[in-house]
């Protein structure tokens, strides 16, 4: 939720203030490189913005993107016969409400059950 | 002079710490050393309070946003059955800030009677509070509008904590402080969000995971006679296997809880003490690693209320040396809440037939028992 990162963010971060030490490492000890210092300091300290940036910013495109959809399922029974019929859920339905005859016999027919089925995957 | 502050913004030909004696060089040097150890040792603190700040204010953001979201929705449950022309924003808004002060149990005599006199009068004002503000509502509208309005007032009540210790950090400027709340926030965004989601199951009055105890037991009861034995509560009689079953549950399809403890005692006092068992049947809520709709059984008087309704069912299954059995369903706090999953409702069978089991196991023929279903009876009737 608030504080998971996403794991690709954070390891671009990492290595991009790797990869910042060692330019700075290489600017200090090889000579030859010395007349480049500048270049090599500004492109150093660019990698540790980049990388500031991303740790900051990737923490926060990870705010609960699944939204719990749910998929609710009437189930209507009768008392006559076996009939099962399965419709969306609708506001007033509830469980062991008598709606009416059955298509199928002269029984009653009611509400078996009411569920949800989550459409967000674990 | 003009040169030295070139030399100094770029180190021509110096390395990053380069080692000479030239003047600008060496307070080059020491302003590094200077910012890494002000960095490393004066702003250290700082930066961290400035991460977890950031944290528990992103936190706090949300919480509000699902704080207010939830006022709305209870506002809007509460229009639908308000006379015109009231201010219902003004009376709802006060009243999700009603509190309950728990009793004094540094004297513990007495403190359940106490305790229950408290939840009771916590109950009449709710009910008083729907009837003035809707009173068009039926009565499960209303028991249903009481619970949205429970589940804003918990959003708003942990809204206002976490508010308060970022302010108070904020004004501190105690690390603590932040430290604390910022580990503590997977689980209560958790617990906020499961509220949120349940207030929307509770407006379409769909049954909710909690409800798997009047589940089974209106399965037991479905078009046999009931009565109405204590507040809240029906009850009917049923023959499980030649024994005589009083199933209980609260009255549907509002969402209602009754008062199931005061139900089994009544039951049982007046025959005398003659009910060979006691089952109870309710929602547990499950470890992470556990699945949901898993059926376990136990002993013990199985119902999360604050105490009254338990100890009254534990005191007179002692007195009469009543086996209490227990059988429950794990789920998650969120589960519970929310609109009841497939598998919840495919474990209800899986209770029956285990209480039948185990009626025909440890019971004799011509037994009393009585089963109760514990829980929240939203959207399930009987
Ligand atoms: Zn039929």
């Amino acid at each position: 939720m608030q504080r998971e990162r996403q794991p690709k963010f954070a390891m671009i971060s990492i290595l991009l203030t790797v990869g910042a030490f060692i330019l700075f490492v290489l600017a200090t000890i090889v000579d030859s490189l010395s007349d480049y210092s500048n270049v090599l300091m500004v492109a150093g300290l660019a990698l540790l913005a980049a990388s500031w940036g991303i740790y900051f910013i990737g923490g926060r495109s990870l705010q609960r993107a699944e939204v719990a959809t749910e998929n609710v399922i009437t189930v209507i029974g009768c008392k006559g016969c076996d009939i099962r019929e399965e419709r969306p859920f609708s506001e007033g339905d509830y469980v062991f409400k008598e709606i009416g005859p059955c298509k199928k016999c002269s029984g009653t027919s009611y509400i078996r059950a009411i569920y949800a089925i989550s459409i967000k995957k674990d | 002079m003009n040169i030295v502050v070139v030399k100094m913004a770029i180190p021509v030909g110096q390395g990053l710490f380069p080692i000479g004696d030239d003047l600008s060089s060496i307070i080059l040097n020491i302003l590094w050393v200077v910012f890494f150890f002000s960095m490393i040792l004066l702003f250290n603190q700082r930066l961290q309070i400035w991460t977890y700040q950031r944290n528990v204010e992103k936190a706090t953001v949300k919480l509000q946003m699902l704080a207010d979201k939830s006022r709305e929705e209870a506002l809007k449950s509460v229009q639908k059955y308000a006379q015109e022309n009231t201010d219902v924003r003004s009376q709802v808004t006060a009243f999700l800030d009603f509190f309950t002060i728990e009793p004094v149990d540094r004297d513990p005599f007495g403190v359940l009677n106490r305790l229950e006199h408290l939840l009771d009068n916590r109950r009449d004002r709710f009910k008083a509070f729907v009837a003035q503000i809707a009173p068009k509502a039926g009565k499960a509208e209303a028991a249903n509008t009481e619970d949205i309005l429970e589940a804003a007032m918990a959003l708003n009540f942990i809204f206002k904590v976490v508010r308060h210790f970022l302010i108070l950090g904020k004004k501190t400027k105690s690390l603590m402080i932040f430290v604390q709340l910022d580990m503590q926030l997977p689980l209560i965004m958790k617990m906020a969000e499961a509220y949120f989601n349940a207030q929307k199951t509770f407006s379409a009055g769909k049954p909710i995971g909690d409800g798997l105890g009047p589940l089974v037991a209106s399965k037991l009861m479905y078009g046999l006679p009931k009565r109405v034995i204590a507040e809240d509560i029906v009850c009917s009689e049923t023959n499980i296997s030649n024994r005589k079953a009083y199933v209980l549950k609260a009255e549907g399809p509002g969402g209602l809880l009754g008062k199931p403890g005061e139900a089994v005692k009544r039951l049982v006092e007046e025959m005398g003490g003659k009910v060979a068992r006691i089952f109870m049947v309710d929602a547990s809520s499950k470890l992470e690693g556990e699945n949901t709709g898993e059926v376990v059984e136990g002993v013990g008087a199985a119902i999360g209320d604050p105490g009254p309704e338990k100890y009254k069912i534990e005191e007179v299954a002692t007195k009469y040396k009543i086996p209490l059995d227990a059988i429950v369903c794990k789920m998650d706090l969120e589960e519970a809440l929310t609109t009841m999953k497939k598998e919840i409702v495919e474990a209800s069978d899986v209770i029956i037939e285990k209480i039948k089991k185990a009626i025909a196991e440890r019971t004799k023929e011509g037994d009393v028992v009585i089963i109760a279903g514990i829980g929240n009876t939203i959207g399930i009737g009987q």
